[in-house]
């Protein structure tokens, strides 16, 4: 074990944990809009899916039945056990003390494809690293502790239309993380024993801060106002397309409907929303094509979402 | 026959023009060709063109704006429901007569930049014109339309990819082609001075990849070009496909060079409706499809994304319109595109203008 590492792990920490992106900033400085409360907490419930998923990948690459009584408490701590309800309920119950629908919110139909990206990469990272990244990965929780201590103080103090028991996911966040963080770390600083040991922990940590750092900025796509770029226009009709300066696209139907509801004054979520409406029966997977043809009008430079 | 949707006229309004790139492509017997439509007739072409499904209009020449009528013919492209994009040299248009045709429903404008820099640039166009490419691409901004810069690039201007894509980021365009020159009309005849080397390629793939990784302005298009590459380009999307050509004298042809073609009957749109030229005029069919394809094509896969390349270039390199184009490497006549890589290079130029064309 080395003392250097734990400072190394600290201070990538300190440089690039998510306290610092600009959406945490505005969230906990109490400038977001309650729409944009909801869209994170929306968004974020997927996050919280996939951390027991990812804890029973890391189960199964210990062969130590120590680490496993141990780990496995965090998958009951998430999912709840005849004790406790676990985090992925009170994260609902956030969901509803913000005004959102329960179900709505489990189904994870409007989640933005850049935080599942994100966070399905994470489970990616640790299927495809061995124990000891997995672990180092897990580390974030280092600075957890306290910053849902702070999340919960700046909820009260800027968004009191949210009811008190939707606070509950991060009081019991503030005193779980700060122990599973000091197992996590006891257990890198104990197996980095050699400096290329070391300098993957170093990289699975940088790795994990990326991620938590693309599932904001994700959420923030889904405030963006989509409208046609500068000189495309829209042609309905029996064969809509899109044309612009050099460039002719086909597109279908609900193609053409979705580009005629990114006028500039929806953001994405809203435009998801409104195809919903049209199509209330549409199977789940309705907002995630919503989504998709946006990234792909925006990469042919058809859309463009302004900041 | 059963013609499929065209979605693009080529309106090439003139062959005037008053820069002398020495790789235009135009044809070489430019004196030859009438400019026989006036806006009117334009006007009837582009609703017969939308009529067929044609949504856009490429405004092109020669320079569009060495004609007094521009605005009007724009006009006719708007009452069309036309998208109309204007290629321009800068020369003469300037920024009040762009504003007009922006009133007139313009919708944007690509500008012609033959290099990074005045000295480099006036120098191959013939003609000094850096310095209103440049003011005009600024008036392009001004008035909100999109902003396309086209650099033709051969052996020198290549090594300044850098600074060219620097320049169009300075100027804002919104869309950067750095068109390899293609090897037919004037660009042949110039061959041995435009022929750029591999390594000079090579190392603009990798200036433009660097770049793009840096800005995501202006969007760039970069292709490898067809002599360096053992594969033709799918020229037109394919021989009358989804373009069609009218040129000044009211020929509607599948691509700029074809009435260059030997044996090739095309149709006027001032006696035919555009949808006859298009559908039923033997030259319009000659190449359309698969049919009249050669081996190695006709059992190549390749032939669906390909097309069998380019039919003025394999009439050029080999005589035979409906040879495999020689660009590809399975094609029998190959070494001819080898070779020429191969040739020593000139550095004299033909510049196009009329004492230098063939007529
Ligand atoms: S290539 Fe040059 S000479 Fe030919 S039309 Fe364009 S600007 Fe004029
Ligand atoms: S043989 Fe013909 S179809 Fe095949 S790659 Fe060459 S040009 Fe294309």
């Amino acid at each position: 074990m080395s003392a250097g590492l734990e400072a190394r792990l600290r201070g990538i920490l300190a440089e690039r944990y998510h306290d610092r992106h600009p959406f945490n900033l505005r969230l906990h400085g109490g400038d977001c809009e309650p729409d944009e409360v909801r869209r994170w907490v929306r968004n974020r419930y997927y996050y919280q899916t996939r951390i027991p998923i990812k804890d029973g990948v890391i189960l199964t690459k210990s062969e130590d039945r120590a680490f496993r009584r141990g780990w496995i408490r965090r998958i009951h701590d998430h999912d709840g056990d005849d004790r406790n309800q676990g985090g992925l309920e009170l994260w609902l119950q956030l969901a509803v003390a913000c005004g959102l629908d329960r179900d709505e919110t489990a189904s994870l139909r409007q989640v933005l494809p850049g935080v599942r990206r994100a966070c399905d990469s994470y489970v990616t990272f640790v299927e495809s690293h061995d124990l000891l990244e997995s672990v180092a990965s897990s580390l974030t929780e280092l600075a957890a502790g306290a910053y849902l201590g702070h999340r919960a103080e700046a909820f009260r103090k800027y968004y009191d239309w949210i009811a008190e028991d939707g606070l509950d996911y991060f009081l019991s966040r503030t005193h779980q993380a700060p122990r599973d963080a000091e197992e996590g770390l006891a257990f890198v600083l104990e197996h980095a024993d050699t400096t290329e040991r070391e300098e993957r922990c170093v990289a699975a940590l940088e790795k994990k801060c990326s991620i938590l750092w693309q599932l904001l900025d994700g959420v923030e796509w889904g405030g963006r106002r989509p409208q046609l770029a500068n000189g495309v226009r829209l042609r309905t009709g029996d064969e809509p397309m899109v044309v612009s300066p050099e460039r002719a696209i086909r597109i279908g139907g609900s193609g053409a409907s979705i580009l005629e509801a990114c006028d500039g004054s929806r953001c994405v979520d809203e435009v998801a929303v409104s195809v919903r409406e049209a199509f209330p029966d549409a199977p789940n997977g309705l907002e995630s094509d919503v989504y998709a043809f946006i990234e792909e009008m925006e990469r042919a430079h058809v859309l463009e979402l302004p900041e | 026959m059963n013609a499929p949707r065209p979605l693009n006229l080529v309106a090439e309004l003139t062959y005037r023009c008053p820069l002398q790139c020495p790789y235009c492509s135009n044809p070489l017997q430019l004196g030859a060709v009438r400019e026989a439509l006036d806006a009117d007739d334009w006007a009837r072409v582009f609703r017969e063109a939308a009529a067929l499904g044609v949504v856009h209009v490429g405004l092109t020449g020669g320079e569009p704006s060495a004609r007094s009528d521009l605005p009007e013919i724009v006009a006719g492209a708007e009452a069309a429901g036309l998208y109309s994009h204007l290629v321009t040299a800068a020369v003469p248009l300037d920024p009040d007569g762009l504003a007009v045709l922006a009133e007139r429903g313009l919708c944007s404008v690509q500008i012609s930049l033959q290099d990074a820099d005045a000295e480099h640039s006036d120098r191959i166009a013939g003609t000094r014109s850096f310095d209103r490419k440049q003011v005009l691409a600024a008036a392009t901004k001004k008035l909100g339309l999109p902003l396309t810069l086209n650099v033709v690039l051969h052996r020198h201007n290549l090594d300044r990819t850098r600074e060219i894509i620097r320049l169009a980021r300075a100027l804002d365009a919104d869309r950067l082609e750095l068109a390899n020159a293609q090897y037919q009309g004037w660009a042949l005849l110039n061959r041995a001075a435009l022929l750029p080397t591999r390594s000079q390629l090579d190392h603009a793939a990798g200036v433009v990849r660097e770049e793009c990784a840096e800005s995501d302005r202006p969007e760039i298009l970069f292709v490898l070009p067809d002599y360096f590459r053992d594969r033709p380009k799918p020229c037109m999307a394919g021989w009358a496909q989804q373009h069609i050509v009218v040129a000044p004298n009211g020929l509607a042809l599948p691509c700029h060079g074809a009435a260059e073609l030997p044996g090739l009957e095309f149709w006027n749109v001032q006696e035919h409706a555009l949808a006859e030229c298009w559908s039923d005029s033997p030259g319009m069919n000659a190449y359309r499809g698969e049919d009249w394809m050669p081996e190695p094509c006709r059992s190549c896969d390749a032939r669906k994304q390909d097309f069998g390349g380019c039919r003025c270039q394999a009439f050029a390199l080999t005589g035979d319109a409906s040879a495999t184009d020689p660009a590809c490497g399975l094609s029998p006549h190959h070494a001819a595109i080898e070779e020429a890589v191969a040739a020593p290079k000139e550095d004299v130029f033909r510049f196009r203008f009329p004492g230098n064309a063939a007529d």
